[in-house]
């Protein structure tokens, strides 16, 4: 009969259960994605080019696993809001406490397992589509990655399974340790404010002292690499307490300035906008710190992932200043050449003396056509493009040579005048180099020509030199560095957003009365939706903002290793922000479902 | 003299065409003048609570008119609907509903917010109520903090503020000790008396209806006979409803 009853209870929730479900497949899927990825050794073995990504995963499952529980736990509260005056009434007309407990153990424990079969299953779709998705659009690289992963499968259902199982036991204990008059006044418990100042007061100047050493840390280690093993460390800490202490004093005292201000306050629903919010903060602390902190963690893996990229453009132009190199081109080569657009070229004529390993250059081509070549700075990391009439000269004969044939790029370059170039015996070849108006534009003809030109010369397949297969190398290298920042990115994003959407669902429950009232006394419904529109942005925004800034400070870290880190910051930030803004429009679509008739 | 209230051959059928219906009023036909102290009573179940979502525009009835104030609520539209519940109607209802998150001053204020009434104007309008109802000691208050009695003055208050031409209350006693029930009577009376609210409330406790100037008695959806305390102390009033109940539901 008491079955009978509660799965009844569950019908008429079904929007609720179906929010609940979805969000724990989406917790599972996303779970599954990224062990497919972290577990797989050979993937990671074969597109990592330093021994650093086993630790990033290792420390990003640790990450995962922990957003995970506590996304759960959100999840799970979710589920006793909703079913806790149940409950409670079951109990106030005699069921046992025992048979109660027992109940609520099954339907966690049935939940949990069913969105995490589907969910898994979802994931392993959602990986070969994502993947595939990244893979073209990026143009990556990427071997040995398959969607389908028993490990992380196996390690998938193992974890869920053991979270679902406490989860079900805390929901028993809980519901059999509550009293029956709390569980049926649930909704009416608000929880008191503090009115503590000084506390507050104390709170505010530790969390900005505590921001100030994060980030002092953060800028550090990018002056000075080697700081970094006790840099992070001490970075992670203290910008999380950072973060706590900010959020829990500087908002709310941002809120009682505004109650205090009646001309804001005592216009329409602003007051009891504010009031939810200072009800919500306190509660919201703990959750809003830890998505800010995630949101900066994804964000800035997504950012450095997509750095690399860049640094794929900007290492490859190091490597050569012309985009394609031809000799003795043919009519089609040639044709090809033309149609790259804003061609810059130059011919040069060479002859060669094999004994001598010489290679012999016109010096009235080069005074017409100055060649151009990168010169790379190590101190700054950085190459500038200079031009030289004279390739002898070794500082510039290196960049020439690596445009010829492998064989000869260890010979010498002699510049000779036009008659003394007459007279060397041999056939004289021509060299023709180009510089298009962009590589990456150009890059699919580019490479019919740097393909046609290695059929002509079979020596020069994987010979290097030429930027195409600078190109291919540094691709392949950087490819999967930035595949595992996407991936880590948008894992962790999904996961804290939907761990805010559940905390803020978890609480719609509670609100039906008040906003019932509000319409009851009068008050439209587009006031009522804006004004929950308006309190879940604010829930949003807070971490979201304290998020950027810890990314846009945290990139200080990368000044060494990543070139000018912070070009083109857009793109990632765009991507992050869109995503984040789809949940937001989620949880208050499905807020206003929950409260609004 | 305009009526404040006049309802004409209201009916609401609960229910759609096809399916399982429940006429919950049928043809009810009453007046209230202004200034008028007026008690609904019925046996649960007998069509109080939907008579007054009607009144307030919470519900519409399937047929018939409702006028307050001059105006035909049933022709209102949700945005209209929701000025004139903010603008010409307060509300009490039997579980208080205050914002727990709010204080009692900013629950009371809560209306004229919503009216965008400048704040200037807020603070007079809320000293004046609450001095009335003797709330001044608890103006910083959250409801948590409050006794049952002081909740529902509260509330009492957060329906005066604004001035509305007629005062709603669904079972204000309901949920009160008898003591606090006595207190909230004496200041309704009170106000009636001495500011001219009228007031329509509906009850099934001959004690609160005793305060009232007439009585309705609804039975099965249907407003049987009516009863004018005319003359009589509220002590003689309680008898004869006592009396007419007796009569009534046999
Ligand atoms: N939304 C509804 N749908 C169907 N029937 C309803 C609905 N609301 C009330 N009723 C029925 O209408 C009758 C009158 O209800 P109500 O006005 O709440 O009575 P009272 O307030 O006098 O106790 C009851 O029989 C009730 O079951
Ligand atoms: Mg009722």
């Amino acid at each position: 009969m008491l079955n009978k009853l509660a799965l009844s209870g569950i019908k008429h929730r079904m929007r609720d259960y179906t929010v609940l479900f979805s969000g724990l497949m989406i917790a599972s899927a996303i779970f599954y994605m990224f062990l497919s990825l972290a577990l797989n050794k050979t993937f990671l073995k074969s597109n990592s080019p330093a021994a650093a990504t086993a630790f990033i995963f290792g420390f990003g499952i640790v990450l995962l696993a922990i957003i995970t529980i506590v996304y759960i736990n959100y999840a799970n509260t979710f589920l006793l809001s909703m079913r806790q005056k149940e409950y409670g009434m079951f109990m106030m007309l005699g069921a046992k406490s025992s048979k109660i407990s027992r109940m609520i153990f099954v339907e966690t424990f049935t939940i949990g397992a069913i969105s995490t079969i589907i969910g898994a299953l979802l994931g392993i779709i959602a990986t070969k589509y994502v993947s595939q998705w990244m893979i073209t659009a990026l143009d990556m690289h990427v071997t040995h990655f398959s969607s389908f992963y028993l490990p992380a499968l196996v390690w998938t259902f193992i974890f869920f399974i053991v979270i679902f199982v406490f989860s079900a036991i805390r929901n028993s204990i809980s519901l059999r340790r509550t009293k029956i008059l709390t569980l049926l006044h649930k909704d009416s418990q608000p929880s008191k404010i503090k009115r503590n100042g000084a506390v507050k007061a104390v709170q505010a100047v530790l969390g900005i002292i505590f921001l100030v050493i994060g980030y002092f840390c953060m800028w550090y280690i990018g002056k000075n690499a080697a700081f970094i093993f006790l840099g992070v460390p001490i970075a992670l800490v203290t910008i999380v307490i950072g973060t706590y202490f900010t959020i829990n004093s500087a908002i709310t005292a941002v809120i009682s300035l505004l109650k205090r201000n009646t001309k804001y306050s005592q216009k329409g629903l602003n007051n009891f906008t504010l009031s939810q919010l200072s009800f919500r903060i306190g509660d919201y602390t703990k959750i809003l710190s830890m998505v800010s902190i995630m949101f900066a963690l994804a964000l800035g893996a997504i950012t450095v992932g997509l750095g690399f990229q860049k640094q794929i453009s900007a290492v490859v132009n190091g490597q050569n200043y012309y985009d394609v190199a031809v000799h003795n081109a043919d009519t089609a080569q040639k044709n090809r050449i033309n149609h790259l657009s804003g061609d810059d070229q130059s011919n040069y004529s060479y002859k060669i003396d094999d004994n001598k390993k010489i290679i012999y250059y016109r010096a009235s081509e080069l005074k017409k056509q100055p060649f151009h070549y990168e010169a790379f700075n190590m101190k700054s990391m950085i190459s500038t493009t200079k031009k030289s009439t004279n390739i002898a000269d070794p500082d510039v004969s290196y960049s020439m040579l690596q445009n010829m044939m492998p064989k000869y790029r260890m010979s010498q370059i002699k510049m000779v005048n036009d008659a003394d170039y007459n007279n060397i015996p041999g056939k004289s070849n021509t060299l023709t180099l180009v510089k298009t108006s962009s590589f990456k534009n150009n890059l699919s003809k580019i490479r019919t020509i740097s393909k046609e030109e290695a059929k002509r010369y079979p020596e020069l397949k994987n010979a290097g030199g030429d930027k195409y297969s600078a190109y291919i190398m540094i691709n392949g290298f950087f490819s999967g560095l930035e595949f595992m920042g996407f991936f880590l990115g948008i894992a962790f994003l999904a996961m804290l957003a939907s761990c805010l959407m559940f905390k803020i669902l978890s609480g719609a429950n509670g609100d039906v009365k008040r906003y019932n009232m509000l319409y009851k006394i009068g008050t439209r419904q587009r006031v009522l939706r804006s004004t929950i529109n308006k309190e879940i942005a604010v829930l949003f925004a807070v971490p979201a903002g304290l998020g950027v800034i810890h990314v846009l400070l945290g990139l200080q870290m990368f000044k060494g290793i990543l070139f000018q880190p912070y070009t083109h910051i857009e793109v990632p930030f765009g991507i992050f922000i869109v995503l984040y803004l789809c949940y937001y429009l989620l949880t208050r679509y499905l807020y206003k479902k929950i409260v609004l008739k | 003299m305009q009526k404040i209230v006049e309802v004409k051959n209201v009916e609401k059928i609960y229910g759609k065409v096809g399916e399982k219906q429940f006429k919950a009023l049928s043809d009810v036909n009453f007046e209230v003048q202004p200034g008028e102290f007026v008690g609904i009573m019925g046996a649960s179940g007998s069509g109080k609570t939907t008579l007054l979502n009607i009144l307030s525009t919470l519900d519409t009835p399937t047929s018939g008119s409702v006028q307050i104030a001059g105006q035909d609520i049933t022709k209102l539209n949700t945005n209209e609907m929701a000025d004139f519940r903010a603008n010409k109607i307060g509300f009490i209802f039997q579980d208080f509903n205050l914002l727990e998150n709010l204080t009692a001053y900013e629950n009371i204020a809560l209306p004229l917010a919503l009216q965008n009434v400048s704040p200037k104007k807020i603070k007079p309008a809320v000293t004046a109520i609450t001095e009335k109802l003797g709330l001044t000691e608890i103006l910083n208050h959250y409801p948590t903090e409050l006794s049952g009695g002081q909740k529902q003055r509260v509330a009492a208050a957060r329906a005066l503020v604004h001035e509305p031409s007629i005062v709603f209350g669904d079972e204000p006693t309901g949920a009160l000790d008898s003591k606090s029930a006595r207190a909230l009577m004496d200041t309704m009376t009170k106000i009636n008396r001495e500011d001219n609210v009228s007031i329509l409330l509906v009850t099934h406790d001959p004690f609160s209806a005793s305060y009232c100037d007439r009585i309705l008695f609804i039975r099965d959806g249907e407003i049987g006979q009516e009863l004018k305390k005319e003359e009589s102390s509220r002590g003689e009033f309680y008898q004869e409803i006592l009396d007419s109940l007796g009569t009534f539901v046999e």
